[in-house]
C-alpha cells in the first residue's frame, strides 16, 4: 500500500525528502503513461472542489487533472454563489461535500482552515490554500519543477523575491526546501519581509540569508522565485501602494542571471515580470503552471489508489 | 444581586503570616510573586459563587524567596485549571483539603497540549472564526513556554494570548 492512500495533504510539514521524491517519481510516470492506461486511475471517482477564494491554476489544474485520470469534479468555484453565503458553516459545507465525492481540495481565506476541514470531512482532503499560511501543493509543483529543470536540488542557490509575509506559497516552499542542501537568499521590502512567528521551524531547517536588494545576488542564482505582492490581503491601500511594484524583473535583469538559471513564479502575476521576459530561456513559469496539473494528478492518483502504479 | 463573597487581600511580612486555615477546597501555593492576581482572571475565580477567596502577595518564602498564595474554599481545582496554572506559575502546587487536611497535593506540570485555555492571537485563525471550533495549542517549548496553534501553526508567546 502507497502511504498516500486515503490521506490528507494538509501541510508541507507532513512531507519529508522521500516523501516528496514519491510524488515527484510518481509524477514522472504519469506524464509518461499511456493516456488510455491512465485514465484508469481515479475512472469512476469524483474530486469535491471548494473555492472560497478566487483561483485560475490550483482549481483548473486540480479538475484537469481529474479528466486525466479518467474522473469527474464538481464544486463551487465562487463562495457567492453557494449556501455559505446563506450563513452555512464551513463545517456543514465540507461534510456535505465529502458525502458527493471521493476527495476534496479546499481553499479558504483562513488559516488553518483545511487542518479543520479535515477533521470534518469523510473524505481524503487537499489543502489549495489556506490564508497565509500554506499552500502545499504549490510546493510540491514548484521544487518538480526544479528538479526537471535544473536535474537537482541540492547544492543551489535560490533567490525568493517579492511579498515574503502574506504570501502563502513562500513558507510552503521553504518548508519544502528544507529538505535539501539549498543556500536560500530572501529578497524583500522592509514591511514584507518572512514573518517571525511563522520561521520557527523553518530556521531550524533551513540556513536563509534576507536582504533587500535583487540586484545584489542575481548573478549568482541558479533559481530566481519571484512572488506576486498580494493586495488583496493588506490591511490599507495606502501600505499596500507603498511597495507595489518594489521589484520588477525586466531583460535588463535577466541579463545579469546566469545563463541556465530559471525564473519561476506561482502565478498569478502583476507587474513583477515583464512580458517580454517570457520569451527568455530562464522563463520557467509557464512550464510550472504545466508541471501543476502533473504533481497534482500524481497526488490524487496516489490517494485514490491502494497499490503503486 | 449581592454576593456575600470575601476576598480578602493581605500584604504579608515575614512575621505576620496570617491566612485562615479552611475546612473544604483548593490552597494554591508557590505561586511567583506578582502572578496571584493573574491566576485569578484565568481560573475566572471572581467570587460570584459566594465562597471565601483568600489572595496573599508578596509572602516570604524559603523555598522561592517571595511568593503568592490563593485560597478558594469549597472549591475544588480541576485538572483544566492545574494546566493553566502551569503557564502562568510552572512551580505552583495544587493542595486539595478535605475537613482541614491535605488530602491530595498535585504539583502542576506543564502540558504537551493546551485546550481551550487561550484564543490564537491570530485574527485570520479558523479557531478565532463563527466555526464550532476550539482553540488547540502544543506546547513547543516548555522553558520559554511557546506555544503553537494546530491550525494555524503560528508560534504564539503566552504571555501575548488571551484567555477564553
Amino acid at each position: 500500500m502507497n502511504d498516500f492512500f486515503q490521506t490528507d495533504i494538509i501541510s508541507i510539514r507532513d512531507f519529508n525528502k522521500e516523501k516528496l521524491e514519491t510524488v515527484f517519481s510518481a509524477t514522472d510516470k504519469i506524464i509518461q503513461m499511456n493516456p488510455n492506461e491512465r485514465r484508469e486511475l481515479a475512472r469512476g471517482k469524483t474530486l469535491g472542489y471548494l473555492f472560497f477564494e478566487p483561483s485560475t491554476r490550483t482549481r483548473l489544474s486540480f479538475q484537469a487533472a481529474m479528466a486525466s485520470l479518467g474522473g469527474t469534479s464538481l464544486g463551487i468555484a465562487d463562495a457567492s454563489s453557494s449556501s455559505t453565503k446563506k450563513g452555512e458553516s464551513l463545517a456543514d459545507t465540507v461534510h456535505i461535500m465529502s458525502l458527493y465525492s471521493d476527495v476534496l481540495v479546499l481553499r479558504h481565506p483562513l488559516d488553518g482552515s483545511s487542518r479543520f476541514a479535515a477533521e470534518i470531512s469523510s473524505k481524503p482532503l487537499i489543502n489549495g490554500g489556506s490564508g497565509t499560511e500554506e499552500h502545499p501543493t504549490q510546493a510540491i509543483q514548484d521544487l518538480f519543477t526544479i528538479i526537471r529543470e535544473k536535474k537537482k536540488i541540492d547544492g543551489l542557490k535560490i533567490g525568493v523575491a517579492g511579498d515574503l509575509k502574506y504570501g502563502r506559497t513562500v513558507y510552503s516552499l521553504l518548508y519544502a526546501l528544507s529538505n535539501y542542501n539549498v543556500d536560500v537568499h530572501l529578497i524583500s521590502p522592509e514591511s514584507l519581509k518572512i514573518r517571525s512567528d511563522s520561521t520557527y521551524d523553518i530556521k531550524k531547517r533551513l540556513k536563509y540569508k534576507e536582504s533587500s536588494s535583487l540586484e545584489e545576488h542575481i548573478d549568482e542564482f541558479d533559481v530566481l522565485y519571484v512572488t506576486r505582492i498580494q493586495k488583496e490581503r493588506f490591511p490599507d491601500e495606502e501600505e499596500y501602494l507603498k511597495v507595489k511594484g518594489s521589484y520588477t524583473i525586466g531583460l535588463d535583469l535577466v541579463k545579469k542571471m546566469k545563463d541556465d538559471a530559471i525564473i519561476l513564479h506561482p502565478l498569478p502575476r502583476v507587474d513583477e515580470i515583464s512580458t517580454d521576459v517570457d520569451e527568455t530561456k530562464q522563463a520557467k513559469y509557464f512550464k510550472q503552471a504545466q508541471y501543476g496539473k502533473d504533481t497534482r494528478a500524481a497526488l490524487l492518483a496516489l490517494i485514490l489508489n491502494e497499490n503503486s502504479f | 444581586m449581592i454576593y456575600s463573597t470575601v476576598i480578602q487581600i493581605i500584604p504579608m511580612s515575614e512575621h505576620d503570616l496570617i491566612v485562615r486555615r479552611i475546612r473544604d477546597g483548593t490552597v494554591i501555593d508557590h505561586l511567583k510573586a506578582g502572578k496571584g492576581i493573574q491566576v485569578l482572571n484565568a481560573l475566572g475565580i471572581n467570587g460570584s459563587d459566594g465562597n471565601v477567596i483568600t489572595l496573599a502577595l508578596n509572602v516570604p518564602s524559603a523555598k522561592i524567596s517571595k511568593k503568592d498564595i490563593i485560597k478558594v474554599e469549597n472549591k475544588y481545582l480541576k485538572d483544566d485549571d492545574t494546566n493553566k496554572l502551569a503557564l502562568i506559575s510552572p512551580k505552583a502546587t495544587v493542595n486539595i483539603i478535605k475537613d482541614f487536611k491535605l488530602v491530595e497535593k498535585r504539583l502542576v506540570s506543564l502540558p504537551n497540549k493546551v485546550e481551550r485555555i487561550f484564543r490564537c492571537s491570530n485574527p485570520d485563525c479558523i479557531s478565532n472564526s463563527n466555526e464550532d471550533i476550539e482553540s488547540i495549542m502544543d506546547v513547543v517549548d516548555k522553558t520559554g513556554l511557546v506555544l503553537r496553534c494546530k491550525y494555524c501553526t503560528r508560534i504564539l508567546n503566552v504571555s501575548e494570548l488571551k484567555y477564553y
